[in-house]
């Protein structure tokens, strides 16, 4: 409002500066001079476009009979042009479009702001303009008077300064007092152009009356808003209200009459987070500050075992910046608490000594082998391999070096030396004590060796059974034999050599010292022989094998035979001549196989230094497996007597074990670990290379590869 | 029947019938993820692990019980409901329907989140234990700018602020506030309402970053939810006190950006005159009435009361010791800042040291428009300074730097000021929530402390006499423990002898009925290994640990592949607890020797 709109077809002739003057004058004159012309004249030109619509602005003029009003709407019809203006602002005007910019740029403001001031506005260049000085009223006057030109001339408050109307202008002005249009050059009486173009039409439009509908209020106008009255009623439409505060009141109550969650599944809370420590204070203690070369270490750490905080240190308070992770950390919070499984889960709060099992308390089980009592040194090789006399008195052992030698237990004397001349790799005593024959074997032979122990009667009965008669390569008569006999004379002893095919590892006993089974592992299906001494006979086993046997073993009360491949353990009845079971060891390498006395439980030791044990009555699956030793296991010993059994591995240890069997079917075996022993040193990464117990004592032999043979004593 | 046959009508059993992946929720629900993620959130429900994944390790499954529980909560429908609602304002809005979506818009749908709260939390302690996160939550959109461009409006941040004063207030008021640390993090604090433990962290009060990784929606579904709790769990708690909630402030100060202190006092004014009209009046509806008509009387009644007098605090402080029966535990922290009077610093962190001396007792003012009291009372006792150097000093008051209020509050007595003055090195802080025991590393500052805290004590007892002994006490229980463990010690040695003197006794027995043939030699032997065994026992004595690292060996061997698994899990564990202590013993020591070398 107030802007006036300049239409682009004008002809401009003033500058709007100019054109507020003018309608100013014509204030003042109106005013003065009390003449209050309406401008129905002017207006009447404008009539053509007014509608009917613009009732309104009919009422504005008819109620317009009041002198600003006239101002107001007051119209100077220039061409088609229409400037409406204010009286308030009419003294200012937007001069962005003339030629001639004003003086002044203070704007559309009220002009009694400057009032008081010593300037009127500003110039374009932000300067002060600087009020004129106001001369006294009386020099005014005489100024007036005696100027001719005085009455055409005006005061430009918004600028400061006296216009001096131009003839133009005044003549403009006349006209406009008579009530003429402002243009000399304006027809006021124009010809009449109609709207219709009459070409051959009898009437411009239907004569037809205006209808009644036209006349009445709509019935569907009322219908709708008696819908809308009676939605607003019933609560429907809902008037605007003030938005409402949320309302807070007890929620829970006097908390005794809530109930629980009932048929839904139990809340399990969130875990709270974590409490922080010591070392995420402002200012820890100096031991929490990670050195700058920690720091460097963690960026080669990987991305989760990297510590996601790093302590820092601050002096003060106020030094302390913002968190960066806060956000960050709020969120990942909130993740956690809608995206992530929760369960309840049991925190093992147990003592670790609770998760050991109950085992009888060692000192009941004694006696046991607990330290060393003697070492039996002389051999320079690597003890392979050692047996003990049936009586206990005597003890052979076998080494790398090719000897033997035969130790008297107590004592640690060495009764005797023999050398085989290749490296020994088992010895084994015949059972009975009266037939002292150690069978030695060493390379590809097998050698019964007699000790020259024991008393005459029967030294004969030994000399009598080691003579080999020179036809003596029994066995099979076909086209080659499995094994030769052969006397041996080199040895103070009369001795009989079994020459095998290839390489011999073990040879066992049978428990009546007649027989005696050899392993060759190479030897296919002439892999495990059984001779006879008293008849000097060999035969194989009629079984067929499957893997490469490892060792062999004789049961110690009847008539089975244990075979233990790399894989599993085969039992067979030598009787009936079939396989009565398998063992299943489970594991990767057997190496050596032990039975109980009474004949039902079997030990196995692996070379990945686990130690089975099978209840042949039970199942055909270890009852337990013992995972003891970090190295090979060498051999396991069942001892006669005790319940005690022993594994000794390439670790340089020996452990002893608490084996009960129990007559009765319902219990299982018990096994306490005892001790372990040590001593034996490593050499060539062998450690303890074979065990046996003392056949009455509770004593433990252990041959070591350090060339020693220890007793461990209880 | 066979097992596998399942008739016609019968669906699926087991896990695949009791859990859903996410999608086939969403699916079930009839929803869209954004809204059941809502929901989820709105009603607690989170996934459950099945036993068997039956659709794959890489879904999220929920229990379909859940699932059922989310479906038929009201707060579905009205989400479709608003959905809808949101189409006709877009249609409107389409069509530049001005009236119609004018009024669509002033009209939306909304809903409340009462209900949920107490389905969710049946007792008012339920809701006392989960309040950590909300409390944490509401504090830090406390501290963040609105943005915006997230939706994070500044009417919510201006309500997390309310809500996050008016718990503190209630904190301070009632002298629940138990610990306080102060970490890189943020400010933690605990206090014990109703026996919950409630930790809160609050930013530092600093300009906070907003990131860009942030799904802010997720948060603010959370924040909507923590703010209505927070909004009933204070009116609760604000009511168990008789004060009237939501709490009407002094405008003035809250203008001042004070509006904690405006709240504490109050909920000073207001316990009090609920005291007096509760002795005229017994109900609590009239009681309440009058509240109502007397609200605007008692925000301008707090203008009145005088500023600079600290009576009005004094009076919180009397009146609360008079008030009902506490436990031990609010007494000894409503009595730690007892007749001391603190003065703020202008540079001090100024929101947290508000909340922490009230909560603890003390009267605080800080310097700024508004304050109760200001630099030049002469009965100010502390003047809490944060800068290295103070220039004009008062003699009758120490100047602390702020670490040392939280320390007191900490160890719960008053702590010399000495390592705290102004320009030193403060102490190191360190966390209360930290059992130095169990964590098998006591730093320093806490064994002086703990010192300190047992003299304290001491100070209380009546006998002078008995206090210096006391004082060393722990360095007699030491001696003592050396002498006592010599004695047993000896007792070992002695017992152990007797057990072999026996063991040869029966040893000497089980040969005589083995046989007499091997008698004199078997005695010989006999001596001999006794002797050896003697020896063994001199040896193993240097050989400890082996023997116990064989026994524990042994007792391994036995034990069935789980359990031992388990035990070196459990090994593993403590040997990584107790690498972080030699790790910290360790540096100290270098620490040390790095300050001797300096020294020198």
């Amino acid at each position: 409002m107030g802007i006036p709109k300049i239409m682009s077809c004008r002809k401009r002739t003033w500058s709007p500066e100019k054109r507020a003057l003018l309608v100013r004058v014509l204030i003042r004159m109106n005013l003065k001079m009390g003449i209050l012309r309406t401008s129905r004249h002017w207006r009447s030109q404008n009539l053509e476009r007014v509608t009917h619509k613009s009732t309104r602005y009919m009422g504005s003029v008819r109620t317009g009979n009041k002198g600003k009003s006239i101002i107001d709407n007051a119209r100077i019809d220039d061409g088609g042009s229409e400037i409406s203006e204010s009286d308030q602002r009419a003294e200012e005007s937007d001069s962005s479009e003339d030629e001639v910019p004003s003086r002044n740029t203070i704007g559309d403001v009220p002009l009694q702001w400057y009032r008081d001031e010593e300037h009127i506005g500003y110039d374009v260049k932000g300067k002060k303009i600087k009020k004129k000085e106001r001369q006294d009223k009386l020099d005014a006057f005489l100024a007036s008077a005696d100027d001719s030109k005085n009455w055409r001339k005006i005061n430009d408050e918004y600028n400061d300064e006296v216009v001096e109307l131009t003839k133009d202008e005044t003549r403009l002005i006349h006209r406009l007092l008579k009530g003429k249009a402002p243009h000399a050059g304006f027809d006021p009486y124009p010809d009449y152009v109609d709207f219709f173009k009459w070409d051959d039409a009898k009437h411009p439009l239907s004569n037809a009356p205006e209808p009644k509908r036209r006349f009445i209020p709509s019935k569907w106008e009322a219908k709708k808003v008696a819908k809308y009255a009676r939605a607003i009623r019933e609560g429907l439409i809902k008037l605007d209200k003030p938005k409402e505060e949320p309302r807070f009141y007890n929620l829970w109550g006097d908390d005794l009459n809530s109930k629980d969650r009932a048929g839904h599944l139990a809340y399990i809370p969130a875990p709270k987070p974590k409490l922080p420590g010591h070392e995420e204070s402002y200012n820890p203690s100096l031991e929490y500050i990670p050195t700058q070369e920690e720091i460097n270490s963690y960026q080669l750490m990987y991305e989760e075992d990297r510590p996601k905080f790093i302590p820092k240190r601050f002096t003060s308070l106020k030094s302390v910046p913002a968190y960066e992770n806060a956000v960050n950390d709020s969120f990942e919070r909130c993740m956690d608490l809608y995206m992530s499984y929760r369960a309840w889960k049991k925190r093992l709060n147990i003592d670790p000594e609770s998760l050991k099992p109950k085992l009888p308390s060692r000192k009941d089980l004694k006696p046991y082998p607990v330290t060393c009592y003697l070492e039996y040194r002389g051999h320079e090789g690597a003890v392979v391999s050692i047996s003990t006399e049936a009586t206990g008195q005597w003890i052979a052992s076998g080494s790398a070096d090719g000897t033997v030698r035969i130790w008297e237990v107590e004592t640690g004397r060495c009764r005797g030396v023999w050398t085989i001349g290749e490296p020994v790799q088992f010895v084994s005593w015949n059972p009975l004590s009266e037939l002292p024959i150690l069978a030695i074997a060493a390379g590809q032979d097998v050698l019964l060796l007699n000790t020259g122990l024991g008393n005459a009667e029967d030294q004969k009965k030994i000399k009598e059974l080691l003579q080999v008669e020179i036809s003596g390569t029994a066995g099979d008569s076909d086209e080659q034999p499995l094994v030769s006999w052969l006397q041996d004379d080199k040895h103070k002893h009369e001795a009989i050599r079994l020459r095998h095919f290839k390489t011999v590892t073990s040879v066992e006993w049978h428990r009546k010292g007649d027989y005696l089974s050899t392993v060759t592992p190479a030897g296919e299906s002439r892999a495990i022989l059984i001779h006879q001494l008293s008849k000097k006979v060999t035969q194989k086993i009629p079984f067929k094998l499957h893997g490469l046997p490892v060792s062999s073993v004789f049961h110690p009360s009847r008539s089975i035979f244990f075979v233990s491949t790399k894989k599993n353990v085969r039992v067979y009845d030598l009787l009936k001549q079939k396989l009565i079971k398998k063992l299943e060891t489970g594991l990767r390498e057997v190496s050596s196989i032990a039975i109980h006395p009474q004949g039902d439980n079997v030990i196995v030791g692996s070379r990945e230094g686990k130690l089975c044990w099978f209840d042949m009555d039970l199942s055909s699956q270890p009852y337990k497996t013992l995972q003891c030793h970090s190295k090979d296991i060498t051999n396991v010993a069942f001892h006669r007597s005790y319940p005690l059994f022993a594994s000794c591995s390439d670790d340089c240890t020996a452990y002893v074990f608490h084996g009960m069997v129990y007559s009765d079917f319902n219990q299982n075996p018990l096994i306490v670990p005892l001790e372990i022993l040590r001593g034996h040193a490593s050499s060539n990464g062998r450690g303890v290379m074979d065990c046996k117990f003392h056949p009455r004592q509770p004593w433990l032999f252990t041959a070591g590869a350090d060339s020693v043979v220890r007793l461990f004593c209880h | 029947m066979p097992k596998h046959y399942r008739p016609a009508g019968k669906k699926k059993e087991g896990n695949a019938a009791k859990y859903v992946t996410r999608s086939q929720a969403v699916k079930l629900l009839q929803v869209n993820l954004s809204t059941f993620r809502r929901l989820c959130i709105l009603k607690g429900v989170f996934p459950r692990e099945p036993k068997k994944k039956v659709k794959g390790n890489h879904h999220t499954y929920y229990h379909l019980k859940d699932i059922w529980f989310v479906k038929h909560d009201p707060l579905l429908e009205k989400f479709r409901e608003m959905r809808t609602y949101e189409k006709k304002l877009k249609k409107a809005e389409a069509k530049k329907n001005r009236d119609l979506y004018e009024r669509l818009r002033t009209r939306k749908p909304s809903y409340t989140l009462d209900r949920l709260i107490l389905e969710r939390y049946p007792k008012f302690v339920d809701a006392l234990r989960d309040l950590d996160d909300c409390l944490s939550m509401v504090h830090l959109f406390a501290a963040l700018p609105a943005l915006e461009r997230e939706n994070i409006e500044v009417k919510r941040i201006h309500h997390c602020r309310k809500l996050s004063h008016e718990w503190q207030a209630y904190i301070a008021r009632t002298h629940k506030l138990r610990k306080v640390f102060i970490s890189v993090k943020g400010i933690y604090f605990q206090a014990e309402v109703e026996g919950q433990k409630i930790t809160w962290l609050t930013p530092h009060a600093l300009q906070q970053v907003l990131p860009d990784d942030v799904d802010y929606s997720v948060m603010l579904t959370f924040l909507e939810f923590y703010e209505t709790l927070l909004a009933f769990t204070n009116f609760k708690l604000y009511h168990s006190i008789n004060v009237n909630y939501p709490p009407i402030l002094d405008p003035q100060l809250e203008a001042l950006a004070e509006e904690l202190y405006a709240l504490s006092r109050y909920l000073d004014a207001n316990t009090r005159s609920a005291r007096a009209s509760g002795s005229d009046q017994v109900e609590g509806q009239e009681n309440e009435k009058q509240h109502d008509e007397s609200d605007l009387r008692l925000a301008q009644l707090q203008h009145q009361l005088p500023h600079n007098e600290p009576g009005a605090l004094m009076h919180l402080v009397e009146d609360a010791a008079g008030e009902d029966e506490e436990d031990e535990d609010t007494k000894e922290c409503k009595n730690l800042f007892k007749d001391m009077k603190f003065f703020l610093g202008r540079e001090v962190p100024r929101e947290s040291l508000l909340f922490v001396i009230p909560a603890f007792g003390g009267i605080v003012s800080w310097e700024g428009d508004g304050a109760p009291f200001r630099e030049a009372d002469q009965s100010i006792t502390h003047q809490i300074v944060d800068r290295p150097t103070q220039g004009h000093k008062f003699l009758s008051r120490e100047y602390v730097q702020p670490q040392w209020i939280y320390d007191c509050v900490n160890a719960r007595i008053i702590l010399p000021t000495e390592g705290y003055l102004v320009g030193r090195v403060p102490p190191p802080h360190l966390s209360p929530f930290v059992d130095n025991e169990a964590e098998g590393y006591v730093p320093d500052y806490a064994e002086t402390v703990k010192r300190l805290q047992a003299a304290a004590r001491n100070e209380v007892l009546p006998m002078p006499g008995t206090v210096k002994e006391d004082l060393e006490d722990p360095q007699r229980l030491l001696v003592e423990g050396i002498i006592d463990r010599a004695e047993a010690n000896e007792a070992a040695e002695k017992k152990r002898k007797m057990a072999t003197l026996e063991k040869q006794y029966h040893d000497e027995l089980k040969m005589e009925l083995e046989g007499a043939q091997y008698s004199s030699s078997m005695i010989n032997q006999n001596i001999e290994s006794n002797t050896a065994s003697g020896e063994a026992r001199e040896e193993p004595a240097p050989d400890l640990q082996q023997i116990a690292e064989d026994s524990t060996n042994m007792s391994k061997l036995v034990m069935p592949r789980k359990k031992r698994r388990l035990l070196e899990a459990m090994e593993i564990g403590k040997k990584r607890k107790q690498a972080n202590v030699d790790l910290l013993k360790e540096r100290k020591k270098k620490n040390e020797a790095g300050q001797t070398s300096k020294a020198k």
